[in-house]
């Protein structure tokens, strides 16, 4: 047996699997409601449309009661406590649903003294996936419909939660395909990478909704809405583009928690997350750092260690 | 030494970013001190290398530049103690993520540069001008600028009006600097 | 006389036409996405799968320039756009909510300020609609008045058939030129059945009424329970065939650049945010109210027309599943 032995790696997480969570979050949600630990609770409501759900915050007990968690609950809900959304929080204590990836991005913006963790009461989902997009939406989590995030989760524990919903469940044997395709790029000649990131940017609308649904990106003002000066063109050419594609990722390394909503949300299927990974890998390399479930004292790029590598430089 | 001028078919553009306190102060004693280096490079003055933000690069691509280099104070010496520390992981991160989506590095140098050292100025100066001139033009952002979305009809835009003749435009044209 | 096309000489019209150097666009495989491109062949057409983006980007690209300045020998030159440069163009394959965008939109581009770049784009093209065979619970153009055959918009309409030809419509003039000029791709008669059209799942709907609670209810809670989540992404706007608010940018330098139009959206905290940093619209719910208000309430008050043809896009990609059909139920099934 191997290190594993002890969680439960099966081939299909079944309707009930989720049911069981949507019970216990439930519960909690009510019942934190109810004893006013806190003022609300955002978690995931179904949508209209079969297998779908939509993020929600919820006030009271008896919306509390209709809270669910499937595998069309995708977003990462921490971006609703920054942003022009952190109003929420000034009425008081707030209860949010996280799954691992989500609780990365809650310990990241600890880390970086936009939340505190007094204020937040964490219902921790045990999650063994969510839908990828554009998938069949059958209720059942398979190898066929898990998002491309989810087969290398590390995360799927909520350690740190107040709470935590479910039991360790995984899906067995899911190929890496994110580790894959970036190692293919790597692979690439350099003329082909630039073909091949051209070609992705190229197609970007701007419509900048892999910047809206970043916990993250909370400036109040953001350098590429800025036209006097203007240091990213505002305007949705392909020149334009690759310079607020490759500003977003560099803004976003050493602090992306990886939750992947940034490719998730892009209309034009923009392979986003290869680039926050491919930045990740290079900040564990350099500096040994990975975004993780904990807050901490200062992120790779707001540090140094006066031996830090300069082989580069000359 | 003076005076002495090859031709060459590409004189490459070489913006260079450095700090105020250090490299500027090296880049003068260099001039200060009558050394010869190639006049290709564009130098900004920076407070800092700390100041120097990966969006100036891109920019210095995308308006031409065909090399970049980025010089301040060597580690310890930082005007504002850690500028440099910072920068240095900074251009780290940067160099992998334009690594990452096809761009030449050697078309980006970064060098420490004191006050006292307008030789080592020179040298990087040339080395980098040198090695950019071999490698020719670069061509990537440059031709990113002047792709259009396909609906775009950029090839429409000619000059039909000519010049601005009336006196309250060429007044209003002309105030802007 | 009705006349019908196989599908390979629909595919050999788009030859054609690209021969006679027509900008030819319809959907296309672009990477892993379809998108409306232009076809350099009839193979390229790809019809099984609505389009990321709608076809206004035709008419209404997604940046154009408006001019181009540069000062030289001290005085400052200015180049302007030749519209008589546009091409000459055939959208080919574009559903009845893709195709009907035009006929919603030509009010508004030719109201009290004529938009001649976008006048012109549609003065040369000739629309091929297409009727809608498939569909998923996103769509609803059959709520908002349209229908999967619905030829408004279309130049030349075409209707599947179950033997894989399609039955042809010349609405327009345009549309019987298209066809007189290429008379030996189109056949004489009926043709077989129709292909059916696939059920969705939102009644129609009382646009009246809407229109009507709208209009009393600026003000509501509603607003801000269904807009709260809303995370001010410009994606539902970009990607809908309706949508065509823009913004104008200077790009260069005082001595060199271009003045370009380009997309904007009202979800934009950006929008209506004022110089003096005052913003009426302060809150994300009543930027998402003015998406309601102008698409079923605005635009109907000025042009008698509803700004939405159902094509399901924005339900498709909103990052945080905001359903506008299942807003609009609610807001027909209103009582007060």
């Amino acid at each position: 047996m191997n290190a594993k032995a002890n969680k439960n790696h099966v081939t299909s997480i079944e309707p009930a699997y989720y049911q069981a969570i949507t019970e216990a979050i439930r519960k909690e949600a009510a019942k934190i409601l109810k004893d006013e630990t806190v003022v609300g609770v955002v978690g995931y409501l179904p949508g209209r449309r079969k297998g779908t759900a939509s993020p929600a915050l919820v006030t009271t007990v008896e919306e509390a009661e209709k809270l669910i968690f499937s595998p069309a609950c995708v977003n990462n809900l921490s971006v609703y406590l920054t942003k022009a959304k952190k109003g929420v929080l000034k009425q008081g204590k707030v209860g949010i649903v996280a799954k691992g990836c989500d609780m990365r991005a809650l310990a990241g913006l600890m880390t970086e003294s936009q939340l505190q963790r007094e204020d937040l009461f964490i219902i921790g989902v045990v999650c063994p996936g969510v839908y990828g997009f554009g998938v069949e939406r059958t209720g059942t989590l398979t190898d066929a419909n898990i998002a491309r995030k989810c087969r290398e989760c590390t995360v799927h524990m909520p350690e740190g939660a107040d709470v935590a919903a479910g039991t360790h469940t995984e899906l067995a044997d899911l190929t890496p395909e994110e580790a894959q395709e970036l190692a293919r790029i790597e692979a690439m000649p350099q003329a082909e990478r630039w073909a091949f990131w051209k070609e992705h940017f190229s197609r970007c609308i701007r419509c900048m909704a892999c910047r809206q649904v970043c916990p993250f990106c909370y400036c109040e003002q953001c350098l590429c809405d800025k036209n006097r000066p203007q240091a990213v063109e505002n305007s949705p050419r392909p020149a334009g583009n690759m310079a607020w594609h490759l500003v977003r990722a560099m803004h976003l390394a050493g602090r992306c928690g990886g939750c992947a909503e940034c490719e998730r949300v892009c209309p034009m299927d923009i392979p986003l997350n290869l680039l926050n990974r491919r930045m990740a890998q290079e900040l564990k390399e350099l500096y040994d750092f990975e975004a993780g479930l904990t807050p901490v004292d200062k992120g790779p790029l707001n540090e140094y260690k006066e031996n830090d590598d300069q082989s580069f430089i000359k | 030494m003076h005076g002495e001028h090859i031709k060459h078919d590409f004189e490459p553009k070489i913006v260079a970013f450095v700090c105020t306190w250090c490299t500027y102060a090296g880049a003068d004693l260099a001039g200060t001190s009558r050394m010869q280096y190639p006049p290709n490079v564009r130098v900004l003055k920076f407070p800092c290398t700390g100041r120097i933000d990966p969006v100036f690069i891109l920019r210095a691509f995308q308006k031409g530049a065909d090399g970049v280099l980025v010089s301040g104070c060597h580690p310890g010496d930082c005007h504002y103690m850690a500028g440099n520390f910072h920068a240095r992981r900074r251009f780290a991160a940067f160099r992998a993520l334009l690594d990452f989506v096809g761009v030449d590095l050697n078309r980006l140098q970064f060098s420490w540069v004191s006050a006292a050292e307008g030789g080592k100025w020179v040298d990087v100066v040339t080395e980098l001008t040198e090695r950019v001139r071999a490698m020719g033009p670069m061509p990537e952002f440059k031709e990113l600028e002047h792709e259009e979305q396909w609906s775009t009809f950029a090839e429409a835009t000619v000059d039909k009006s000519g010049a601005i003749n009336t006196p309250e435009l060429k007044e209003a044209y002309d105030s802007i600097g | 006389m009705p006349q019908i096309i196989t599908e390979q000489n629909l595919r050999n019209l788009i030859d054609l036409l690209v021969k006679e150097a027509k900008l030819v666009v319809g959907p296309k495989l672009s990477g892993s996405v379809v998108l409306y491109e232009p076809l350099t062949a009839g193979a390229d057409l790809t019809l099984d799968a609505l389009p990321r983006r709608s076809s206004k980007e035709l008419f209404f690209p997604i940046c154009e320039d408006i001019l181009s300045y540069k000062r030289e020998n001290g005085a400052m030159k200015v180049k302007d756009v030749d519209r008589s440069k546009f091409p000459e163009a055939v959208l080919i394959g574009a559903p009845p909510c893709d195709a009907g965008s035009p006929a919603i939109l030509d009010a508004v581009m030719s109201w009290d300020y004529k938009d001649e770049f976008y006048l012109e784009r549609r003065r040369k093209s000739t629309i091929v609609g297409i009727a809608c065979t498939k569909g998923d619970d996103a769509c609803f153009c059959r709520a908002v008045g349209l229908a999967p055959d619905a030829e408004a918009g279309s130049d030349l309409f075409l209707t599947p058939l179950k033997d894989g030809s399609y039955a042809c419509n010349a609405v327009t003039e345009k549309g019987q030129a298209l066809v007189a000029a290429h008379q030996n791709l189109f056949a004489e008669g009926a043709g077989a059945e129709p292909k059916p059209f696939v059920d969705q799942a939102v009644a129609k709907l009382d646009l009246v009424k809407i229109k009507k609670w709208l209009e009393e209810h600026f003000e509501n809670p509603l607003w801000e329970k269904i807009a709260d989540i809303c995370v001010g992404c410009g994606a539902c706007a970009f990607i809908c065939p309706a949508c065509h608010c823009f913004d104008i940018n200077d790009e260069g330098s005082t001595d060199d650049g271009v003045r370009r139009k380009h997309w904007d959206a009202c979800g934009f905290a950006k929008f209506t945010n004022h110089a003096s940093g005052h913003n009426p619209r302060d809150v994300q719910n009543k930027r998402y109210r003015n998406r309601i208000m102008h698409k079923f309430k605005y635009y109907d008050d000025k042009f008698g027309k509803t700004l939405c043809t159902g094509c399901g896009r924005c339900i498709r990609a909103c990052p945080v599943g905001i359903d506008i059909a299942e807003i609009l139920e609610t807001i027909n099934t209103k009582q007060d």
